[in-house]
């Protein structure tokens, strides 16, 4: 894929930053328009696209590959979490949404997953970054979930159906409550994925191996084509979020 | 022009009159109707010839109108073998006959019936044998002849995909009683799926008749389908095939190009009952057909089956059949009935009120073709005098279609599949099913039940079990299972022998009665051993018609029960299905590091390492050659940039982590200083090499460690395996993806780096060979190890993998000065070869242990345990059998070994070749090989058996290739 990624006078562009997503030669293929995020940028919305909430409402991909998050595990991250001021999930696979907006996701006993929130505004999970160091803080071990995984949200009243297509679980969301988790296999990649719904619209995020991302965008992008999906920016996701 | 056997409204529920179709069959145009199947259209049309039958190429026609039979296969373009009268014509259709030769309706194939007496079951096995190895010719002429369609090679595959669906309940067939079982279900507020393989609900509703003035179905057809469509909880797929039965009520579901997946807590198979042809002589003739297939025919598709019929009956399901036949303006010439003293219903009083002659006790003897056009003309009836055996002299009777009411068997396939067992019943004689699983309901026909009310009763008391086990309302079920009140539907012995043979137990592959008899005859008695000998069952239609008729026969010819006989084993699929319905949309997940598209850009040729991208070398294909040396040299003299990001990374952390190291690798980690890397070996417990890398430590109690690119996975869950019996107290984290790796080197390397490190001291005092350093690159984290892979001065550049674009860029820009130039991994393997570095799994294999690939050295014999240590131990007592060894080629002119050509002695074969490259170091080729032990000293030779079997001597040399000292690596 050739792209010329030189911006338009003004305008941000992935390559202004060093952090960069996988797939910003599609978004920018796309025509996006970005925002910076998190010392990066995310897709803001697409140029040529009209109503992006209301196409989020009925089924749309978006990348939040740059935006923060991080993991904690080990013996000791339950007690060591909690001390820093996190509400955890009760039992594993499920998810909980912090003070700050950001979340929190219990991926087994002692496995956590911190994903800020959509505005990256949440400041929770770089604080718990800096607030870990190997001589302080016994059977904790940070893992790089910002750079191990891609992460997408899958919106869309037709989200369940859709990911029926490439998953064996059903997402329904009379069957897969808010906040519940899954750690499964989407279209033969490993991939974590939790409800949270932005108001009433049903929205999944997917977090998978970041060096599949490209292969699982399009995966899911086929999916969602029978369905009329397509990709939307950050502000369709804020606006189904405040509706 | 109006087509000839077409019916006005209101016959032909699946038509669309406003919409005409043109196709063509066999080059010739005809006009359909939207909703017609291509049999339909063509019948409407007069043209009753669909196919040839597979093995006398006798003509053949419609049989059933259910996709139930072989007589309709079909070529389209695109596909062979399509079910003329299930497949919908569609405007400009292009429709072949097939398995013929010349034309469909004058196919020189059909002369090799007159030579079926020489042609019995099993002549394969009797006479192609002899002379000793004449089968090879006979089997290519008849592998020639056999078969049906023809695949379009050139073809591109359409899209196929699949889904996933999930129910409380699904109910197979669309039926009055899976339409009730559904609606019943639905009531306890579970969710429920109904299926269909018809384009329409109704199941027999649509064609069959229920009371004599033929409104009765209709009205019902017409409420039940209006409640299921209102109910809510009840989803419908029409067109959409069940076609198999997994455990745990896991049901895949054809419809279209996709394959839907379909979890089901609880299954009602509404899967009704196939009707049942009689065996008599020439009752394959176009114009003979299953009672139903007419009915099929008149009310679903307005197609009047012909103009003068006769109806064999065995039920009274015939004289619901003729009332419609007449109601189409059908001459029913005579009703012939196979029972002696018929017990007659409301609708068989009314036929005979209506003065259509019935004969009892009769039956057709043999059907007679019309000498011009080869249809029926006429049928011989005879009295049956005793079970099969009909009086000497027989009345004719001219007609051009007859109609066999002669019984049902129970689509039994889904069942059988789920568990349940078919039996047969003397009493109704016909099949039963029992021994159901648990959560699997089965109601209507398939369970022998015929009247429309209590099957209602039987599908409703079904829906509710099922409703009851999965959804939020227990609704009320009777004590008491509903009555089966209808009358015997099957003929114990519809089957009449005739001397000149020529009746059908098996349409697909030509078998006659003789033919079962025969494989009796031959020691055949169990009903799968039949099968097999005779191929009876095994064609496209899979018993459906001849299951019934074998068992029979083979029963009576062995003098035992049916039910002792065997029945034969029904497994998936239910009905042919696509490859590419079972493929589905394929997915092959691809990896690719965050400095992809740049390999691209520099016009990497990319190769697969697994999932993973890779660039192989940089330039176009045809400067392969010189791309690569180009490459080599440029980090020989220069500096050069390889993507590492595919190696494998682990992360071993906690108060353990230098013990648990020290078990699982070879080599000694105990007292390895923070800041230092040392190579690690990893063997498994019979001491093979299984993989290798390095292991940094970055603290007391963190070590990073790397791994083989397709290795690391299974490293990773073999320290997760053994640590879950050692727990040591020690965390272990595969970051592979997590991080995006570049390997800068050549002598310039450390040029480079200096104007982007300003946090590391990079001299060769502060930062030595096998050093490990935190800091930053170009203001990104990165983790930098000294190593020398490819015998230079070379760091391993580790970054969060978000930043591998930003650092690509950023060490182009700051080397153009030293002209640095990305290098892909052809090169690296010529640089790694030439400094004498084994690729695990391309120089190793499953037996290789260290000492036979010169890697003793990296193994600590002083420690008390690492995994493979006994084993090791054990192997460097016995004898080395071979070794792995370097050698130069110094004969410019001969071809140079690949991977794999034989190290010779003599002609024996003492090794192989692992490794062989040219050096554009040393401007010869170089290699690795395993060699016998006696030639592993420098200066020995070897040959190597190369292309074209050309041996090729070759020189034994101590490794490594280059740079001996190590000095360049060591800068």
């Amino acid at each position: 894929m050739k792209v010329n990624t030189t911006p338009e006078a003004g305008a941000l562009a992935p390559t202004h930053y060093p952090r960069r997503s996988q797939l910003y030669r599609q978004h920018v293929i796309a025509g996006a328009r970005f925002e910076e995020v998190a010392g990066s940028v995310v897709v803001a919305e697409y140029i040529d696209k009209t109503d992006e909430a209301q196409q989020a409402a009925k089924l749309a991909l978006v990348d939040l590959s740059t935006l923060s998050r991080v993991g904690f595990k080990g013996a000791g991250a339950p007690d060591w979490l909690e001390e820093q001021g996190a509400r955890l999930p009760d039992s594993p696979n499920r998810a909980r949404r912090q003070g700050d907006g950001s979340l929190i996701v219990r991926l087994s006993t002692d496995e956590f997953l911190f994903l800020c929130d959509l505005t990256s505004d949440s400041t929770f999970t770089a604080r718990l970054w800096d607030s870990w160091s190997f001589q302080s803080t016994k059977g904790v071990y940070p893992l790089p979930r910002a750079d191990s995984h891609c992460w997408f949200a899958l919106t869309g009243v037709h989200a369940p159906t859709a990911l029926a297509k490439i998953c064996g679980i059903d997402f329904h969301t009379h069957r897969f409550s808010k906040s519940e988790v899954a750690q499964t296999s989407l279209a033969r990649v490993s991939a974590i994925i939790l409800r949270d719904d932005l108001a009433t619209t049903p929205c999944f995020l997917i977090l998978s191996d970041v060096s599949s991302a490209e292969y699982l965008w399009d995966a899911l992008m086929d999916a969602m084509l029978e369905f009329q999906g397509d990709a939307v920016g950050m502000v369709a996701l804020r606006t189904l979020t405040t509706n | 022009m109006p087509s000839t056997n077409r019916l006005p409204a209101p016959y032909g529920l699946l038509l669309d009159r406003d919409n005409p179709i043109a196709f063509s069959f066999e080059n010739k145009r005809y006009q359909g109707i939207a909703g017609d199947s291509i049999a339909s259209a063509l019948a409407a049309n007069d043209r009753w010839l669909l196919s040839r039958s597979f093995k006398y190429h006798r003509p053949r026609s419609i049989l059933t109108m259910a996709g139930q039979d072989a007589n309709t296969l079909v070529q389209l373009p695109a596909d062979p073998n399509v079910l003329a009268d299930r497949e919908p014509v569609v405007t400009d259709m292009e429709v072949r006959g097939q398995n013929y030769s010349g034309s469909l309706d004058r196919d020189r194939d059909a002369l090799i019936e007159r030579f079926s007496k020489f042609l019995p079951v099993g002549f394969y096995y009797k006479a192609f044998f002899r002379p000793r190895g004449i089968w090879e010719m006979w089997a290519r002429l008849i592998r020639q002849k056999a078969g049906l369609g023809v695949v379009d090679q050139s073809h591109e595959p359409d899209y196929f995909d699949k889904q996933y669906l999930f129910y409380d309940v699904v109910v197979v067939g669309a039926g009055p009683a899976g339409m009730e079982a559904a609606l019943r279900a639905a009531d306890s507020g579970c969710e429920v799926l109904l299926l269909d393989e018809n384009p329409v609900l109704g199941g027999s509703l649509n064609y069959a008749r229920l009371d004599v003035e033929g409104q009765r179905a209709r009205n019902l057809r017409t409420t039940m389908i209006a409640d299921v469509e209102a109910n809510s909880r009840i989803d419908v797929m029409v067109d959409t095939v069940c076609n198999g039965w997994f455990a745990d009520n896991w049901l895949p579901l054809i419809r279209g190009r996709r394959l839907y997946k379909v979890r089901a807590r609880e299954t009602i198979l509404c899967v009704g009952s196939m009707e049942q042809h009689a065996v008599f002589r020439n009752n394959d003739l176009p114009g003979i057909m299953m009672s139903s297939a007419a009915q099929r025919l008149m009310h679903l598709y307005a197609v009047r089956p012909g103009r003068a019929a006769v109806v064999l009956a065995g039920n009274n399901d015939a004289y619901g059949v003729a009332l419609d036949l007449l109601d189409a303006g059908v001459d029913v010439k005579r009703i012939v009935d196979l029972r002696e003293d018929p017990h007659y219903d409301d609708i068989a009083r009314s036929v005979i009120a209506r003065n259509i002659a019935v004969t009892d006790g009769h039956a057709v003897y043999a059907a007679l073709p019309d000498p011009k056009t080869g249809h029926l003309g006429s049928v011989d009836i005879r009295k049956i005098v005793s079970d099969g055996v009909c009086g000497g002299k027989g009345e004719i009777i001219e007609c051009d279609l007859l109609c066999m009411a002669a019984g049902y068997t129970p689509t039994y396939q889904l069942i059988c599949q789920a568990g349940g067992q078919l039996d047969y019943d003397d009493d109704k004689s016909s099949f039963t099913l029992t021994k159901l699983p648990v959560s699997c309901q089965i109601a209507g026909s398939v369970t022998g039940t015929w009247s429309i009310d209590s099957v209602i009763a039987e599908a409703g008391h079904a829906g509710t079990v099922a409703g009851n086990a999965t959804g939020a309302v227990q609704q009320h079920i009777s004590l008491e299972q509903p009555e089966n009140d209808a009358d015997n539907v099957n003929l114990p012995w519809p089957i009449f022998p005739h001397p000149d043979g020529k009746e059908f137990v098996d349409f697909d592959e030509d078998l006659q009665i003789a033919d079962i008899l025969n494989a009796v005859g031959d020691g055949y008695e169990h009903l799968q051993l039949v099968k097999r000998y005779s191929t009876s069952g095994m064609g496209p239609s899979q018993g459906r018609h001849s299951a019934l008729a074998t068992a029979r026969l083979v029963a009576r010819a062995t003098n035992k029960t049916i039910a002792s006989t065997g029945v034969s084993t029904a497994r998936p699929p239910f009905v042919a299905e696509r490859l590419a319905h079972s493929a589905g949309r394929s997915f092959y997940p691809a990896r690719r590091s965050n400095m992809h598209y740049r390999h691209l850009e520099a016009g990497a040729q990319m190769l697969h390492a697994g999932a993973w991208y890779r660039p192989a070398y940089y330039g176009p294909k045809e400067s392969r050659v010189d791309a690569i040396r180009s490459e080599v040299s440029n980090v020989r003299n220069n500096v050069g940039l390889v993507d590492v990001s595919t190696l494998g990374g682990i992360e071993v952390r906690g108060a353990d982590a230098g013990e648990f190291l020290n078990r699982i690798y070879t080599f000694n980690f105990a007292k390895q200083p923070v800041g230092r890397a040392r190579y690690a070996l990893l063997t498994n417990e019979a001491g093979t090499v299984i993989d290798d890398g390095v292991a940094c430590r970055i603290h007391e109690h963190h070590y990073y460690v790397t791994a083989t690119t397709g290795g690391v996975d299974r490293v990773y869950q073999s320290m997760l395996k053994w640590n879950a019996q050692w727990r040591l107290d020690v965390d272990i984290a595969n970051v592979s993806s997590a991080l995006c790796g570049v390997n800068i080197a050549g002598p310039k390397a450390r040029r480079v780096l200096e104007a982007l490190c300003p946090d590391v001291d990079l001299s060769a005092a502060a930062f030595p060979y096998m050093g490990v350093r935190e800091g930053s690159v170009a203001g990104l984290p990165a983790r930098l190890i000294r190593v020398g892979f490819v015998g230079e001065l070379g760091y391993e550049i580790h970054v969060p993998q978000h930043f591998g674009e930003a650092l690509w860029d950023a060490l182009l820009t700051a080397g153009s000065e030293h002209k640095i130039a990305p290098f892909g991994i052809e090169a690296q393997r010529v640089l790694r070869l030439e400094k004498g570095h084994i690729i695990i799994g391309q120089d190793t294999d499953a037996m290789s242990h260290p000492m036979e690939v010169q890697m003793g050295w990296a193994v600590s014999h002083k420690k008390p345990f690492f995994v493979g240590k006994r084993t090791i131990a054990e192997l460097e007592k016995k004898q080395q059998k071979r070794r792995l060894v370097g050698f130069v080629i110094n004969d410019p002119n001969a071809p140079i070994p690949l991977e794999s050509h034989l190290v010779l002695d003599g002609e024996e074969m003492v090794g192989r070749v692992t490794s062989c490259e040219y050096s554009p170091t040393l401007d010869k080729p170089v290699g690795l090989a395993y060699a016998q032990p006696s030639k592993t000293e420098s200066g020995s030779k070897i040959v190597i058996k190369s292309t074209g079997g050309t041996r090729v001597p070759a020189d034994i040399v101590d490794l490594p290739f280059y740079d001996p000292d190590n000095r360049r690596q060591q800068l």
